[in-house]
């Protein structure tokens, strides 16, 4: 289901403290249904504690937490079965098995579904120690999703995760976002946000730094795109006059060409209107795109970054 | 089917498939109440005029409540609570009664398993002594059982981890079993030891059961004693865990 403009969580002011320190520092937030959205930031930026709040398992110290219109403490029955949760450090027994979690937490055609859905049958009998970290982690999610939620947080799934076990978990997280189901996805990894949330949040001690589509932050915050290829005798002063260029490095025959997006296709028309006969236009162009990650360290190792929340977060 | 009645199910399946519970509930009570019921003279007078192979079958009842409290039930909520699965029951909108009520339901099953261990040991060595007031031995097993899974709960919620709950419940078990009835008679101990072994809740637990099952007295004082002790441990897990407080508590 594509995303609406009904909120599906909303987060005002939220502030909540451990001793002297302030782990969320007055974070608003919105969460549309059916999207997924990404809780991104560095260890100890105040992710988990949001999410906790939203799932209503602390107390916010300040501001307001609704989850499907409802304060997620104090009407904690009203929401029951309609929030699905995979929460970060949180296991079962080692000599549980499969089966018997699955059984304590649904039962029915719900179960079987499930089952069936998460490819959890071939692992009914296995006792949760014995289970790897992607079989571990599909069972959280199948978990999770078991009665069927409205609303699911997956908090840090890929943590210890090797490679081929993260691209698993991100193709189960595929297959939630093709449900009716909101995914509230808390991570460190701006690849895994990247390629799976439609929207992001970015943390960074407590409060939130940015905000928008992948896209969006990385033309935001990203250092930019570049262009490199190979030219014998470059027109620089004519490179650097192409509008969108920031900077133009040559090194030897090499030539790398710094500036916006939008610099992309005058440069290639630069090149096509001055080649000759004995100067072609290169054949080695290589485009290098910034990626959320890139964008992610210039947000998170900026210094004291401004508020870079935009007044109105257009629709995705 | 409710989600108590779902998890005391899969509780009794875990606690069957834990080594050292079935150890200490049910293989040492059975061993050592062979040994030590064939140790003594049958006339010796240090068992208060009780034989002490009737002595000793009445008081492993008590032993079996201390392993499923002081071994069992510790290690099992200090787990729970140091791999986050309680949080999980809390995020799952789970009832925040629904686990320690499962203890206390499966603590009571393993007592009952443990108890005719040791019923069923008596019965083909040395003999079981005839009851002589039922009612009451109930009511002194249960108000120490009860005391005895509230001091496991509140052990698994005050220790650090599964690996603490298991040291402390073992340092807790062993003295008290040998000086509250399990080991040597009252009257082989010093005065020292015999008063050391009138403050343990042990026992309180042991004579409850013995006084009425033998004939050696009245168990009411022991009794009450024994629903103190359940009323102020469940009290104090309570407040720590916040079972039935605020979800900031049940989550530390």
């Amino acid at each position: 289901m594509p995303a609406t403009n009904e909120p599906a969580v909303e987060i005002s002011g939220l502030t909540k403290r451990y001793g002297p320190h302030v782990a969320v520092d007055g974070v608003d937030l919105t969460i549309r249904r059916g999207e997924v959205f990404g809780l991104l930031g560095a260890n100890g930026a105040g992710k988990t504690t949001t999410v906790e709040c939203a799932q209503g398992l602390r107390r916010p110290d300040g501001g307001a937490v609704r989850v499907l219109g409802h304060d997620p403490v104090r009407q904690r029955a009203r929401l029951g079965s309609r929030v699905g949760s995979q929460l970060q450090h949180a296991e079962l027994p080692d000599r549980m098995r499969v089966g018997e979690a699955l059984r304590l937490f649904a039962d029915g055609p719900l179960l079987d579904a499930a089952v069936e859905e998460w490819g959890l049958g071939e692992l009914w009998g296995t006792p949760f120690g014995a289970l790897s970290g992607g079989q571990r982690q599909r069972l959280f999610i199948g978990l999770a999703l078991l009665n069927d939620p409205e609303v699911v947080f997956l908090d840090e799934l890929t943590q210890g995760l090797d490679p081929v076990a993260r691209r698993s978990v991100w193709s189960l997280i595929a297959a939630i976002r093709a449900r009716s189901t909101t995914v509230v996805l808390v991570t460190h990894f701006a690849d895994e946000a990247e390629l799976l949330c439609d929207r992001l949040a970015v943390m960074r001690s407590g409060r939130i730094v940015a905000e928008g589509t992948p896209d969006e932050l990385v033309d935001r915050h990203g250092p930019g795109i570049s262009l490199s290829f190979t030219l014998p005798d470059p027109d620089v002063a004519g490179l650097r006059a192409v509008p969108g260029v920031e900077a133009v490095v040559v090194s030897g025959a090499r030539v790398e060409v710094h500036g916006r997006r939008s610099m992309v296709a005058p440069v290639g028309a630069h090149l096509v209107a001055r080649s000759t006969g004995d100067r072609p236009v290169p054949d080695d162009i290589r485009v290098t795109e910034p990626t959320l990650e890139s964008a992610l360290i210039e947000l998170l190792d900026g210094g004291d970054t401004p508020n870079l929340v935009p007044e109105e977060v257009p629709a995705s | 089917m409710s989600f108590a009645r779902k998890l005391i199910r899969a509780e009794w399946r875990l606690f069957l498939r834990e080594p050292l519970a079935m150890t200490f509930v049910v293989a040492f009570p059975v061993i050592t109440v062979l040994v030590l019921g064939g140790v003594f003279d049958k006339d010796d007078p240090a068992f208060g005029g009780a034989t002490p192979s009737d002595y000793y079958v009445a008081a492993y009842l008590g032993v079996v409540i201390a392993a499923v409290g002081l071994v069992m039930i510790p290690v099992h909520v200090a787990t729970y609570r140091e791999r986050g699965v309680l949080r999980r029951f809390d995020a799952a909108g789970v009832p925040r009664w629904a686990f320690p009520f499962s203890q206390f339901v499966t603590g009571l099953v393993f007592v009952l398993i443990g108890a005719a261990a040791v019923w069923v040991t008596g019965l083909v060595s040395y003999g079981v002594p005839a009851l002589h007031d039922p009612a009451r031995v109930l009511a002194g097993a249960l108000s120490g059982a009860l005391a005895f899974i509230s001091i496991g709960v509140l052990l698994g919620v005050l220790l650090p981890n599964a690996r603490a709950a298991q040291g402390v419940g073992m340092l807790l078990f062993f003295p008290m079993f040998l000086l509250a009835g399990g080991g040597p008679p009252p009257g082989a101990m010093s005065s020292t030891m015999a008063d050391i072994s009138s403050w343990l809740p042990l026992t309180h637990v042991i004579r409850a059961i013995q006084e009425p099952w033998l004939d050696l007295g009245t168990n009411t004082d022991h009794i009450a004693v024994n629903l103190a002790v359940f009323a102020v441990a469940t009290a104090w897990w309570m407040a720590r865990a916040g079972v039935l407080a605020a979800p900031e508590a049940a989550v530390a």
